[in-house]
């Protein structure tokens, strides 16, 4: 007789399923006197160098706060994995979002609500009112800390400019010098004299850069009701240049599908005369795509003679995953207070952060635009200044202009999804000889003010 | 599925030996409770990965989910909202454009080389082997080789190639018109290897003396072919035909990762949009949406299929 | 004799011969240039230098040869990672579907209960579901799975159990144990052997030849595999090599990266060189099994 045999196999397996729960819970697990792990955001794809100083940063943070256990986690934010990792849980407990995301996600609570311990912070009042509107809820109240801000710049490659006969240290200052030399680099070496940024929601990013650059605006805000601001002459002013550079000049290059990363890699490469981007790259630049400094350049991206001209400007939040629980939301507000916040308002920790980061050779003076105003930034630049490695004289172009330019904020009413409406608009027109501007302005338009009825 | 008459089942039944009425112990001990066990993996794997999936996906595509709140009921918004999306009917579009690429390229050129190969006396091995490799290949690596081989500068791989014959640059992946053209050839290359082994198959099979027949009446090689090779693999062709449409309309992979839908949404199809409901909005996906649109392709292939099957069964041998 | 389309008599007039010879001639060289020729190609340019590449890509290395590639990608890249990665999940797939399918295919062919036609009729019915429609609501079983507290994201289990749910598995290994000779069962039951011992004893041994067919699919599944784990992995530690070489390609130089492509090509074609008939076999099997 075998009547004990099925039995015992069919309970061996019920049980060996339910042990196997395996996976880490040890973020929500934590008594009040246990210690707390956190598991924070770290940059994919950085070389050895940027990794040891990251990994010195929680060292430092460790041993000054014994019973938090920091875990770094490859993170990067890019709109098609991100709500799969809010979904799945998958996020580590400190996270970055840019400002547009900021909003949405309070609204939604995907978000811890930090704003107590942040208020305890000693700058919490002193952010700049644009910058910190971007992390507050619809009260007031902070929800996502602003760690850095930045504006549009224009980045070029000097060994092309010199290649090509242009003077690397007189960048182009108007749209048609931009054309002019986008011609000449292309004739010169072969190589697109601009480039232009088209998928993954940032083409519609790009093309609102330039839009602003030539006095347009995307959306227009009238207390709850929002206009999409699609099929305008600035729009289509800008669409046009792109047109003349790419069908006329054949300035531009064969390749057009170019997502962040793909460009700054295909820059870095040195594929590319121009670009327009956010004005901080140089880091990532640096850090992922082994750019050479002796290339590097930028300057302020080209403002139109237009009253409402400006750069747009976004930034980035830092955020507690709404899934971790007080223990881990203290703690990591810490840990955003010192890795992120710190270099920014204190002294020694400027200079700590700079010193380890410059030992393990990363870059460091980038430039940024304030979170807070512009005198403690130019005091923080005065501590760091020992340490500063990026060629700031090849950066001159943008940092003597960049404060002078007015800062506009992206559009602020479902920003990534009107972004995503344009990315076809602009590869219509760097693929398709004939595009039709008008036309695709016009659907773009409706559609995004479906859009944002809808939401 | 063969029919026979069935044998003795190995479980006996109490019921046969002449025994009073089952109950739960005499099941057990006849043998029902060890079937089961061995019925467990089956149950459990299908039950949580197969079955509850599919009921919740037509459920879900009457409901609006976001993750943080519970799920609502909308009744039939989400299909209308799908419905009312113009970027559906460019996925539509672009999908039966795939699928008809797919076809033209892909359906006669692996019959005939399977036909050619089928004659070969020597080394035959090694031309299957041939075929089939692009098929080995991971695709995520196939494309991404392609991706590189599509650079449509003039230094680009496949430009260089036609360069060296005078064939201008070809803009592959970055205009509008040739992207989808330019998918569907590397669809098929992966994938073509595949169809011709079946055929090679199939065509084994082919009764000789079929062939000796149509001899006898002097028909010549092309007439062997017509009369006798084609309508004996009339079933397999049949087959391959309604499977190679339902596989297209549901390609994501190379438009995925070649094109991201563009340029200008010209490779964006129907998996694409459903991948982009559900997984590309970064403050939350269309769960519902995505869902709606996935039941209503499986209803179109289900009927598409249905309608084929009875319009080919008096043309196709049992 | 066998025998094609082509009878003895024609293969011996010339000019038929000529012309299936040059036929035959063509079509091989069509068959190396076009299912070999981008093998080759990937394998010389994963010891060409970047520029060398991007500049005279059909050239063969004119600078010499960077063998220093395939050691950064292995190790720098951390390709031998992902690689493992790629092979645990096929492995744990592989084992999850042979589990499934003999099994059920056992209980299903041999044991048949009374309930056995239903319940094959209710697997079967899977066939035509495509699998798009599972995408969303498996994603979400597998975010928050019953019986367990934890999600199962970021977990092998998320890729190994779901690959078990294979209609088409269960379908060829039980008409395959179906077609196995009634008499041995019935000796080995007078023999006094319960089901675990004529499956594990009888039918296993027996059934080698339709267990190296469904293997060979599980593998090939697990490797080719891309937006399932893409959807459930998102930590890039565990990822296989198919997720993870599209989001490198953004951070490593392109000599590298083709050598990363390379190395992900190796065992696949070394299996199916080993393997050929096998692989030959199986995808023959497949296409009569849909007819």
């Amino acid at each position: 007789m075998k009547s004990f045999t099925p039995v015992a196999i069919a309970v061996a397996l019920a049980a060996s399923l339910t042990a196997c729960s395996g996976s880490d819970d040890s973020a929500d697990q934590s008594t009040p006197s246990g210690p707390v792990t956190v598991k924070v955001a770290r940059d994919p794809g950085l070389d050895k160098g940027a990794i040891a100083a990251f990994d010195e940063r929680v060292a430092q943070f460790e041993k000054a706060n014994q019973n938090i256990d920091i875990v770094p986690q490859e993170y990067n934010w890019t709109a098609t994995t991100f709500t799969a990792q809010l979904a799945g849980g998958t996020l580590p407990d400190v996270f970055t979002v840019p400002f547009t995301d900021g909003r949405g996600l309070i609204e939604r609570k995907q978000i811890a609500d930090i704003s107590g311990q942040v208020a305890s912070l000693p700058y919490a009042g002193k952010f700049s009112p644009n910058v910190a509107k971007a992390g507050q809820a619809a009260d007031g109240k902070m929800w996502a800390v602003p760690i850095a801000a930045y504006g549009q710049a224009l980045h070029y490659n000097r060994t092309l400019f010199k290649q090509a006969g242009l003077d690397a240290d007189a960048p182009p200052t108007s749209w048609d010098e931009v054309r002019t030399a986008a011609k000449q680099i292309a004739e010169k070496t072969g190589k697109a004299g601009y480039a232009q940024l088209t998928t993954d929601n940032t083409g519609g990013w790009i093309l609102t850069t330039l839009d602003y650059a030539l006095g347009g605006r995307a959306e227009k805000i009238d207390g709850s009701t929002a206009t999409a601001e699609l099929d305008t002459p600035q729009m289509t002013e800008a669409l046009q240049l792109l047109k003349t550079m790419r069908w006329d000049d054949n300035s531009m290059g064969s390749n057009f599908l170019y997502d962040w990363g793909g460009i700054n890699q295909a820059f870095a490469a040195g594929q590319i005369g121009m670009y327009v981007s956010g004005g901080g790259n140089y880091g990532s630049l640096f850090t992922q795509n082994a750019l050479k400094p002796a290339d590097y350049g930028v300057t302020v991206v080209p403002l139109a003679d237009n009253p409402e001209a400006g750069v747009l400007g976004g930034g980035t939040l830092a955020t507690v995953s709404a899934k971790s629980n007080e223990s881990v939301q203290a703690a990591a507000v810490k840990w955003i207070d010192f890795y992120y916040m710190q270099k920014l308002t204190d002294q020694a920790s400027a200079v700590l952060d700079a010193k380890t980061t410059a030992a393990s050779k990363q870059p460091v003076g980038a430039p940024q635009l304030p979170v807070f105003d512009k005198a403690t930034y130019d005091e923080s630049l005065k501590w760091v200044a020992e340490y500063v490695n990026v060629p700031l004289a090849q950066m001159k172009p943008y940092t003597d202009k960049m404060f002078d330019q007015p800062l506009v904020t992206e559009p602020t009413r479902s920003t990534q999804e009107v972004y995503k409406i344009l990315d076809p608009v602009v590869q219509s027109v760097l693929t398709k000889k004939d595009a039709d501007i008008a036309d695709l302005l016009k659907k773009a338009d409706a559609e995004a003010q479906t859009l944002l009825d809808r939401n | 599925m063969v029919t026979e008459t069935r044998p003795a089942p190995l479980v006996v039944s109490p019921r046969i030996q002449g025994r009073s009425r089952r109950t739960p112990l005499t099941w057990a001990r006849g043998g029902g409770l060890s079937t089961l066990v061995f019925l467990l993996p089956l149950l459990l794997v299908f039950g949580i990965f197969s079955w509850i999936p599919i009921g919740r996906a037509v459920l879900m595509s009457f409901q609006e989910t976001n993750l943080v709140t519970p799920s609502t009921f909308v009744g039939l918004q989400n299909f209308k909202d799908v419905l009312a999306d113009p970027l559906l009917w460019t996925a539509v579009k672009n999908t039966l454009y795939f699928a008809l690429l797919a076809l033209l390229f892909g359906y006669p050129v692996p019959l005939v080389a399977a036909v050619v190969m089928s004659e070969v006396r020597r080394f035959k091995g090694l031309y299957s082997a041939l075929a089939y490799l692009p098929v080995v290949i991971p695709p995520v690596v196939a494309v991404l080789l392609w991706k590189f081989f599509y650079d449509a500068g003039p230094t680009g791989v496949f430009n260089t190639i036609l360069g060296t014959v005078g064939l201008g640059p070809v803009s592959w992946l970055q205009d509008s018109g040739s992207a989808m053209p330019a998918l569907v050839l590397e669809a098929t290359w992966a994938a073509a290897g595949g169809t011709v082994i079946i055929y090679l198959a199939a065509l084994t099979g082919v009764s000789t003396d079929l062939y000796e027949a149509a001899e006898i009446d002097r028909a010549s090689i092309w007439r062997k072919i017509w009369h006798v090779t084609l309508p004996q693999l009339r079933g397999v062709l049949l087959i391959t035909f309604i499977l190679q449409i339902v596989g297209t309309s549901q390609v994501f992979l190379e438009p995925f990762l070649f094109t991201g839908g563009g340029p200008a949404n010209s490779t964006t199809t129907i998996l694409l949009l459903i991948y982009d409901y559900a997984f590309a909005n970064s403050l939350g996906g269309e769960y519902g949406a995505a869902t709606a649109l996935s039941i209503m392709l499986a209803v179109v292939l289900g009927i598409l299929s249905a309608i084929y099957f009875r319009l080919t069964r008096s043309w196709s041998k049992s | 004799m066998s025998r094609g389309i082509l009878s003895g008599s024609d293969w011996r007039r010339p000019r038929i011969r000529r012309t299936a010879l040059g036929v035959h001639g063509v079509l091989l060289l069509a068959l190396f240039a076009v299912g070999l020729g981008p093998m080759l190609w990937l394998a010389k340019a994963a010891v060409t230098p970047t520029q060398d590449t991007l500049r005279a890509p059909l050239a063969l290395w004119p600078n010499g040869i960077d063998w220093a590639n395939l050691s950064t990608a292995w190790s720098r890249v951390e390709i031998d990672k992902y690689f493992l990665n790629t092979v645990i999940l096929a492995g744990g797939s592989w084992f999850v579907q042979l589990l499934v399918a003999t099994t059920a295919g056992f209980a299903l062919s041999v044991l048949r209960p009374r309930y056995g036609k239903l319940l094959t009729g209710v697997v079967l019915a899977t066939l035509f579901v495509p699998s798009v429609v599972l995408l969303v609501p498996l994603y979400l079983t597998v975010v928050d799975p019953p019986l367990l507290k934890a999600s199962l994201i970021n977990s092998f289990w998320a890729v190994w159990l779901p690959a078990g749910a294979n209609a088409f598995n269960i379908l060829i290994v039980q008409r395959f144990f179906a077609n196995l000779p009634r008499e041995v069962f019935e000796a080995a039951r007078v023999d006094g052997a319960g089901p675990f011992r004529l499956f594990w004893s009888v039918v296993l041994p027996m059934s080698r030849p339709i267990l190296g067919v469904v293997s060979v699919f599980a593998v090939i599944a697990a490797w080719k595999d891309f937006l399932w784990p893409l959807l459930v992995l998102p930590d890039p530690d565990l990822q296989p090599l198919s997720v993870r070489l599209p989001a490198l390609q953004k951070f490593v130089e392109l000599d590298v990266f083709l050598a990363a492509l390379a190395i992900s090509t190796v065992i696949p074609v070394a299996l199916f060189l080993v393997f050929q008939r096998l692989f030959l076999k199986s995808g023959a099997l497949g296409g009569a099994v849909k007819g």
